[in-house]
């Protein structure tokens, strides 16, 4: 215990230093926001309250942040183990164990990872010094947001590039974190998906492969969403067909599958909601919202007339189309529950209040199975139904305020008699 | 007729220092000080000069803008000094009591004829008393203006803050004028005047909760049960144009006591608490008003640096207990450690000593412990982040966010549409209180308010 007092008390002495150097007038007067995010990493801020309320909860937007970061962890687990196994499953070597495909999971994704925290950070710092705000700890989670989002084979030039634009055009060019109207970190993946589309879609996987011959769909990874987006309303039994490619309910849950980093399996996902909704971090609201607005709309889809195809004796039988896919396959397939639970809970670019979050949620479950079942050109739809609602949110939260106040104004009539 | 209400939204802070209900009479040692600059946005003209003699009750000043508004020496003695503050506005002044109490007699009524009174005979006396003082008006939580009648008026016999004094103690001993202070109010209002009182005190406490001429209300519930805009918003809420007018119950203590016995009333009970005031000292004083807090003080704080503030500690202001002194409209003071302790990494240390509403911070889920509360911010100031957080702990029927930035865009006017003049800063402490980005949300409120009252509404 006396030892972290003397750390303590030697980090503090430091910085009480170095802190005239830093503020105005200081030689360094420029790189305060560094010296602040440093300095309040070490030790908390010695700020007193001042205004009208004396006391003050303990919490810390760092720590609201952390968490968010806390609960990534599982899916940056998984992902580095999925990522190394496919590694081997393609290569054909299967049985070279959990630790040599935990280590080249590691090799893989970790630069991924450094990659986008060092030039995302790079962009963050620079911003805090010129705009003269503080190093917001929010870049803690784009950063590790979006390395999740891209596939394990992405060109770490991509991944810098692609964190830049988030960084900048996403956030800092509004004013910063808390500004923006679209999450950071799907920007950049929006950004990546539309100006390199070669290296976010198609054989992902075959760097990994000694015979690149699956096609797999980049955007989500997941070859169902793909087969799909091909199949159109051709009349088949999906889901004997996914069957008959290898991918049931189960296989999609597990996630032992190509994809994006952190999102093909369910459990370490449904690991972070869980870590998000205890803490109160991340919005229960969106998340039930999204799965209650994507079931919704996959039961509607599957009231569609089914089709008509030719059976092997040349008889004409009804058989489902992509339309009648079950809503379990649209919970589990693509990356739908990651965009819900961690992209769509931003809290700056989702509605802002809470009746509005729900709205906001249910239209980003209906708006993904509209774009994957109806719409030819993606075969994904998540990414563009959070973006897509991260600019309605203001909307929303509009007509909110107003039937809010609507709502007031009705209450408030009620007591005018007592106005003569 | 009564009402029941139960607010669910809100907190209770699990705070220790909590005081006992003893109280000790304190003496001013020095001379004591009227402090007409408690009045904020009002201007005054001073009416003596150094060296005058003064009697207890005697006019000191007067407003400029209500020149009938007097305000009244609470001690029979010699003017010691006047002394300005900013832009020459009058501050202070200092009186040196002669220990002799001669007396300005006001104009006295029998305690159950005030009902019948003449609502101008009762408005002249509080008025010239210089205790209209005592009498708030919403919107805007000034002091009421004469000119108004309110619709209703509303009496505040809670106390859910962290630390407001207890009804119960402020009313020991003084009954009888309470329940004639609130006779005097029924003719002020052509509507009810509600006396709000905790559902605790049901079957007790039986000069509140058997108050005579008045509507007595219950609230359950955390904090801001006990807010006076939590008790206008469910039981008259103000619309568009009206006034209501707001008292506690140390105010209709002081005007049942001015109307029945025709003498300024120079006493006031006060709460004086707070984990920075020896344990043994926490509990209520009775003083004169105008004691220096140096009086109140003495020996009475606990080593350290300590911060003392008037009012409470979700919406008070920091005095210096050195050279102020105890205001008319003061119910208590709250001391608590001046916290500047570093913690390493305590960004995300597990505190289990530091209260926390959020379930991120383990010392949340701790249950039934009361926890020592400084003035640290507990973390640095942040651009808001998280939304939605914040209706939950305000029990008036207003969205948070939207109303927040409304008011740091200047929309005046949507900020009006969405209820801000339901509300004073107050109202908003508990949202400053658990905002991770440490938004002081009652400075935010305040100026919006300001700038609405200035333009108009």
């Amino acid at each position: 215990m006396s030892n972290l007092t003397e750390i303590k008390e030697t980090i503090e002495k430091k910085h009480d230093e170095l802190r005239p150097q830093f503020e105005k007038g200081g030689k360094f007067e420029k790189m305060y926001p560094l010296f602040e995010a440093q300095d309040t990493f070490m030790l908390t801020p010695p700020d007193t309250t001042k205004g009208l309320t004396h006391v003050r909860d303990a919490v810390d937007l760092k720590r609201v942040m952390f968490t968010v970061v806390v609960a990534l962890l599982p899916c940056l687990m998984w992902g580095i183990f999925n990522a190394g196994h496919m590694y081997y499953h393609d290569s054909g070597m299967d049985d070279v164990g959990m630790f040599m495909k935990i280590i080249r999971g590691m090799m893989i994704v970790m630069p991924i990872i450094i990659t986008s925290y060092a030039v995302g950070g790079f962009w963050e710092v620079l911003f805090a010094i010129v705009r003269k705000h503080e190093i917001n700890e929010g870049f803690l989670v784009t950063g590790m947001l979006f390395p999740l989002t891209l596939p394990p084979t992405i060109p770490l030039w991509q991944v810098a590039v692609g964190i830049s634009f988030g960084v900048v055009v996403g956030k800092e060019v509004f004013g910063g974190t808390g500004f923006n109207i679209l999450n950071p970190a799907l920007t950049a993946r929006a950004y990546l998906f539309f100006a390199h589309a070669p290296y976010m879609t198609g054989n992902v996987w075959s760097k990994f492969k000694m015979d690149a011959d699956t096609v797999v769909d980049g955007y989500t990874g997941a070859t169902p969403l793909g087969m799909g987006a091909a199949w159109g309303n051709e009349a088949k039994d999906v889901v004997a067909e996914l069957a008959n490619q290898g991918h049931t309910f189960w296989t999609m849950f597990r996630g032992l599958e190509p994809g994006s980093i952190g999102e093909t399996a369910a459990i370490p996902i449904l690991l972070g909601a869980a870590i998000l909704i205890v803490s109160g971090v991340g919005s229960w609201r969106i998340m039930a919202g999204g799965v209650a607005g994507l079931i919704g709309t996959a039961i509607l889809m599957n009231l569609l007339p089914s089709g008509e195809s030719l059976s092997a004796a040349g008889e004409p039988v009804i058989r489902t189309t992509w339309s009648q896919i079950p809503f379990t396959y649209h919970l589990v397939m693509g990356s739908f529950l990651f965009g819900i639970v961690f992209m769509a809970t931003d809290p700056v670019s989702a509605a802002s209040t809470n009746t509005g979050k729900w709205i906001y949620g249910v239209l980003i479950g209906v708006v993904t199975v509209l774009v994957r079942v109806t719409n030819p050109g993606f075969p994904e739809g998540v990414m563009l139904a959070i973006l897509f609602m991260n600019v309605m949110a203001p909307i929303i939260d509009y007509y909110v305020v107003q039937g809010h106040i609507k709502k007031r104004n009705a209450h408030l009539r009620k007591f005018s008699y007592a106005k003569g | 007729m009564s009402a029941e209400i139960t607010i669910k939204q809100g907190m209770d802070l699990p705070m220790e220092g909590a005081p006992g209900s003893q109280v000790r009479d304190v003496r001013p040692q020095g001379p004591i000080s009227v402090y007409p600059s408690e009045y904020k946005k009002l201007k005054f003209k001073v009416l003596v000069a150094e060296g005058d003699k003064v009697k207890r009750g005697g006019a000191i000043a007067r407003r400029k803008d209500l020149t009938d508004f007097l305000v009244r020496s609470p001690v029979a003695g010699t003017v010691k000094a006047i002394i300005l503050g900013d832009r020459r506005s009058l501050k202070e002044i200092v009186i040196e009591p002669d220990g002799t109490d001669e007396q300005e007699s006001f104009p006295s009524f029998a305690a159950d004829q005030l009902v019948k009174a003449g609502r101008q005979d009762i408005l002249d006396v509080v008025i010239s008393s210089g205790l209209l003082a005592c009498i708030h008006e919403r919107p805007f939580d000034n002091m009421a203006n004469p000119a108004h009648t309110p619709k209703s008026i509303f009496v505040n016999g809670m106390a859910t803050a962290p630390f407001r004094p207890d009804a119960a103690v402020l009313l020991q001993g003084k009954e009888a004028e309470f329940q004639a202070g609130l006779n005097a109010l029924t003719t002020l209002s052509d509507g009810p005047v509600h006396l709000n009182v905790s559902s605790d005190l049901k079957g007790s406490s039986t000069a509140l909760t058997q108050a005579q001429n008045v509507q007595v209300n219950y609230f359950a519930g955390p904090h801001p049960s006990g807010n006076t805009s939590t008790h206008i918003h469910y039981l008259d809420p103000i619309l568009p144009g009206d006034v209501v007018w707001t008292l506690r119950v140390s105010d209709v203590i002081r005007i049942g006591s001015l109307l029945t016995t025709g003498v300024f009333p120079n006493t006031q009970r006060i709460l004086v608490t707070g984990e920075g005031v020896k344990s043994e000292a926490r509990g209520y004083a009775d003083v004169l008003t105008g004691t220096a807090l140096s009086d109140i003080f003495q020996g009475v704080l606990e080593d350290g640096d300590q911060r003392v503030v008037r009012g409470d500690l979700l919406a008070g202001e920091t005095v210096n207990p050195a050279e102020d002194g105890v205001y008319l409209y003061d119910q208590g003071f709250i001391a608590i450690p001046e916290d500047r302790e570093r913690i390493l990494l305590g960004w995300y240390a597990p505190t289990k000593d530091q209260f926390s509403a959020h379930k991120v911070v383990p010392s949340a889920w701790l249950k039934d412990k009361l926890f020592s509360f400084g003035t640290s911010t507990r973390g640095s100031k942040r651009a808001m982040v998280l939304t939605g957080i914040y209706d939950p702990y305000v029990a008036l029927d207003i969205l948070v966010d939207p109303l927040s930035r409304a008011c740091i865009a200047g929309e005046t006017e949507d900020a009006v549409a969405m209820g801000i003049l339901e509300s004073v800063p107050e109202d908003f402490a508990l949202c400053t209180f658990i905002c991770p980005s440490k938004t002081d949300f009652g400075t935010i409120i305040a100026d919006a308010l300001a700038a609405i009252e200035q333009e108009g509404i």
